[in-house]
């Protein structure tokens, strides 16, 4: 460098090559942060903020009621209702999905004839909108004119048609059944990309010492999937937790309350009473449980992999 | 797993049951939508249409305001989609890229963001989308979109573009690329498989949504597809099947089409990002 | 005009020191090697000089430019990266262009250098084809076009071929050197391998563990390796290291290793460096400095390794096991008792506490500038 330039450096105050190298880092994920800053942040912070609040939905205007929703809630049999049946529908839901999962994704493994074909099919379910599946399902499961029953009664297995909507237990079956079917592709894809990366090899060392199928799925198979499923079981467990679409339009929470989940008693609060400060408490309480659910799931998963 | 003969075309039939099982709603619908009205509540209910028929189709497309519908779910879709792949491939280029203070604890938070039910998000969104003065059109769709599609799809670029060799960039600069020069160069061609399985996930979440459409507008000519045809052909009084049916079908052909393309690339992806958590 | 300095550079990841001040001067023109074991900071060094990495504490300059804020585009320097990192959607054309596009030079001028390029390193036939489509010989000569047709102030390369098969590697040696010897520019050559550093480079800079332990001409290395580390890193099979003590016995010196005793001419070692007491020594010798004498130290034969043109010897030298190199004529067979005798002109000695060579030939300035083994 010349004395000149040299001297032009010092007047002239400039970045560091590294530095301005980490603002243009800093600068790509600005859009992203600033979204996300619109997607957790202030959605939080909003929801907590009006959860203290008793806001009447179409002018938004309210009074400040500090934690007396909170209150209402835990001691209303409603909240408590719903949560329970938000539990019932996870865990039914989920238990299914895994089993078909995996039982699927073994089973598109092998090589069947039109593997593609037959795996377009079943991964479907998961691509299609939700408001098409449950249109579809309310169709076959109809009272009359649904497939189902009249399958169900021409096998011999009932003489009269059921409601498989309007009354329980049949309305949480169906909603378990429903939820299990659209969303338990979501386990076969992970499943399979799992199950296509384990060597060849280790099966036939398996063979060689004698294990037969069955042996060779707990021994080589399931171990391998452990990592998987531990994923794919999280994952499930809180979208099928959040769920609102499928139970909202396949039994709208019916009969009365008996499908109601928190999600559905959310939209209720807000848009059916009218009350947007106590649909936001029972959120937060829905995502301090998702919370808690999460660390003791890890804290679980980490002592059990040791 | 080599034997021919009896067992391999039992295990044929059997898996292809299961196969047939799981999709008989699916296939079920395209049956129901080709059926004449008269032929539709038949009790006991005809497995294959006696008489194939496109009327129903016909009157969806022609009497009613599907096509608006449609063709809003496409604007928003495609909208959504470009948006988001735009946004994410930049910031998964950052966050695998470059280093500065943050950087680790943003791309953990990610996949964090969808621990929030949408019914928390929907409210305050709601609120803001007031305050800008979009409520109520095709926009606030694309915006609120963008909000619940971007983690994921962060999430999943982050994991692709991870796997590109880093010398590659550097052979670039070195060669007398700026640092986004090299990005449009090199960086985007390889990481060309997945934005496209990116693309494709962001499409049909968008093209999917429902609550979101339903809360945020309310206008009918701003429908999509998703609440459109709900609140057209479902009142609590009446269900018009037929219709239903073959809006099902039409609803499901984007969906089919983008699937069917690109089915290897979905098995990859999952596997890129699932596996790698 | 395109000489390479590096003035006091430091290099710390965090608490982890990569480099440790280094000074280096390498002339226009010259072909030097970065030699050293992994994790000894040769790539660092490189990268640095790329561009692809900051350092720490202070400035680089290639000719009289200060390099340090300039970002790797503005270096003037080509690089050939061990990966070879082609761009994997571009043809070979279109690599070997690239850089030219970068620099807006327009389409007919870049048509005709690549061709240039291409014919210097016998591309033609493959210009149309994808990186994927070549063999690992062909890639490499492909990385090679890049940077050539740039014209740079300087070359970089990253063992470069380190991912051949050995036979290709001997003749990617010759044409690299060949290269060199014909466009003249300076190169800097980062490689684990000594042998590829001893015949290609004009100097050699031999690291480890971040610091420069030697930075001198291939034969100046071999012969009077500065510290241990050196004598012990050049030169294969590796030089033999017998520790133990040297001490003053009238007008010699006497070397003693367990029940080894052998003894040395005063002038073998530097003055100072000698005490009444005696100090711990590691005594080296080459393979090739250690013989058959009839009337030599006795020795049994431990086993024998003919490798056609000579025949490496693994003896049992009193308690220690030295290594040899004998005539492809000789027959000797393992167990066999023999006499060996070393070749006193040509013996290093090291002190044992610091590794810093201790012969009479070291100049001291040179003695006082060598770094010390010790961590």
């Amino acid at each position: 460098m010349t004395h000149a330039e040299a001297a032009a450096r010092e007047t002239a105050p400039r970045l560091k090559l590294s530095t301005k190298d980490g603002l243009l880092g800093a600068l790509l994920i600005a859009p992203t942060v600033l979204i996300f800053c619109a997607v957790i942040v202030y959605p939080l912070v909003s929801a907590i903020y009006l959860s203290l609040f008793s806001i009447y939905t179409p002018t938004l205007k309210g009074s400040w009621v500090g934690l007396d929703n909170y209150a209402a809630l835990l001691a209303s049999g409603e909240f408590w209702n719903a949560f329970w049946v938000n539990v019932v529908w996870t865990v039914g839901t989920l238990v299914l999905q895994v089993v078909l999962g995996v039982a699927l994704a073994l089973l598109l493994h092998q090589n069947i004839v039109f593997r593609s074909l037959a795996r377009s099919l079943i991964l479907f379910p998961y691509f299609m909108s939700t408001v098409v599946a449950v249109l579809v399902w309310r169709w076959v499961f109809n009272d009359l004119y649904g497939i189902l029953n009249h399958a169900m009664m021409w096998m011999g297995l009932m003489s009269m048609p059921l409601d498989w909507i309007g009354s329980m237990p049949n309305a949480m079956i169906s909603v378990i059944l429903v939820g299990a079917w659209k969303y338990f592709p979501f386990v076969v894809i992970s499943v399979l990309a799992r199950l296509q990366t384990i060597p060849d090899h280790l099966y036939e060392a398996a063979t060689m010492d004698g294990a037969g199928w069955w042996g060779r799925f707990t021994d080589i198979t399931l171990p391998q999937l452990r990592e998987v499923l531990f994923i794919v079981i999280l994952l499930r467990a809180i979208w099928d937790f959040k769920e609102f679409d499928l139970i909202y339009l396949l039994t709208g929470g019916g009969p009365v309350t008996a499908t109601q989940t928190l999600p559905l008693l959310v939209y209720k609060q807000a848009f059916a009473l009218n009350e947007m400060g106590g649909a936001s408490a029972v959120a937060v309480l829905m995502m301090l449980f998702m919370l808690g659910f999460m660390l003791l799931y890890f804290r679980y998963g980490r002592a059990t992999e040791s | 797993m080599r034997r021919f003969g009896l067992s391999r075309i039992l295990f044929n039939l059997l898996a292809w049951a299961i196969v047939l099982v799981v999709s008989f709603p699916l296939l079920w619908t395209i049956v129901t939508s080709l059926k004449p009205q008269t032929e539709l509540f038949l009790i006991p209910p005809s497995l294959l249409p006696g008489e194939v028929t496109f009327e129903h189709y016909r009157k969806l497309l022609l009497e009613t305001r599907f096509l608006t519908y449609f063709s809003n779910s496409v604007v928003v879709s495609v909208a959504t989609t470009v948006l988001v792949v735009a946004v994410a491939v930049l910031g998964a280029h950052s966050l695998v890229r470059f280093a500065y203070p943050g950087r680790e604890r943003l791309a953990q938070l990610v996949l964090f963001t969808y621990l929030l039910p949408s019914v928390v998000l929907i409210i305050p969104l709601y609120l803001l989308l007031v305050r800008m003065g979009i409520a109520n059109t095709l926009l606030s769709l694309v915006v609120a979109y963008t909000t619940f599609a971007l983690p994921f799809a962060v999430w999943l670029l982050r994991s692709f573009m991870a796997g590109i060799p880093q010398d590659l960039e550097a052979a670039a600069m070195v060669d007398g690329a700026s640092r986004m020069g090299a990005f449009f160069d090199v960086i985007l061609p390889q990481a060309l498989p997945g934005i496209i399985s990116t693309a494709v996930f962001t499409f049909i979440l968008a093209w999917n949504e429902y609550l979101f459409a339903l809360v945020l507008v309310n206008q009918d000519s701003s429908r999509t597809l998703t609440t459109g045809v709900i609140t057209m052909l479902v009142t609590s009084f009446h269900i018009e099947w037929s219709m239903l049916m073959a809006a099902s079908v039409m609803m499901s052909v984007p969906v089919i089409v983008v699937f069917a393309f690109l089915q290897k690339h979905l098995t990859r992806g999952f596997g890129a990002g699932a596996v790698k958590g | 005009m395109t000489k390479v300095t590096f003035d006091r550079v430091h290099k710390a990841f965090g608490t982890f020191v990569a480099l440790e001040q280094l000074d280096l001067a390498i002339a226009s023109g010259e072909f030097v090697s970065l030699l050293g074991p992994s994790g000894c900071g040769k790539t660092t060094t490189l990268r640095m000089l790329a561009g692809l990495e900051q350092p720490t504490r202070g400035t680089i300059s290639v000719g009289d430019r200060v390099v340090n804020e300039l970002p790797p585009a503005e270096r003037d320097l080509a690089m050939v990266f061990q990966s070879y990192a082609l761009y994997p959607h571009m043809t070979v054309a279109q690599n070997i262009e690239y850089p030219l596009r970068k620099r807006g030079v327009p389409r007919a001028v870049r048509r005709e250098q690549v061709l240039r390029a291409a014919a210097q390193l016998q591309l033609e036939p493959l210009l149309d084809r994808k990186p994927r489509q070549l063999s690992g010989g062909q890639q490499q000569r492909v990385a090679l076009g890049r940077a050539l047709v740039r014209n740079p102030a300087a070359f970089l390369l990253d063992e470069p071929l380190s991912n051949l098969d050995a036979k290709l590697r001997a003749h990617m040696r010759a044409e690299l050197i060949e290269l060199h010897q014909r466009i003249g520019k300076t190169m800097i050559y980062v490689t684990h391998d000594q042998l590829e550093a001893m015949t290609m480079s004009d100097r050699i800079a031999v690291l480890d563990q971040g610091r420069l332990q030697q930075f001198d001409t291939p034969l100046e290395i071999y012969n009077r390796p500065v510290n241990l580390f050196v004598a012990g890193f050049i030169g294969t099979p590796a030089m033999n290291l017998l520790r133990g003590s040297l001490r003053p016995d009238g007008n010699r010196l006497v070397f003693q290793a367990g029940r080894l005793s052998l003894g040395l001419p005063a002038a073998l070692v530097r003055r100072d460096a000698v005490h009444e007491a005696g100090v711990d020594i590691v005594l080296g010798v080459r393979p090739e400095d250690l013989g058959l004498a009839g009337d030599g130290v006795r020795a049994t034969v431990k086993v024998v390794e003919p490798t056609g043109h000579e025949s490496i010897v693994f003896f049992d030298l009193v308690d220690h096991t030295v290594v040899g190199r004998v005539g492809p004529d000789v027959r000797l067979a393992a167990g066999e008792p023999v006499g060996v005798a070393l070749n006193v002109a040509k013996l290093h000695v090291f002190a044992a506490a610091d590794g810093r060579r201790l012969n009479a030939d070291v100049p001291p300035a040179a003695a006082q500038a060598a770094p010390s083994l010790v961590a």
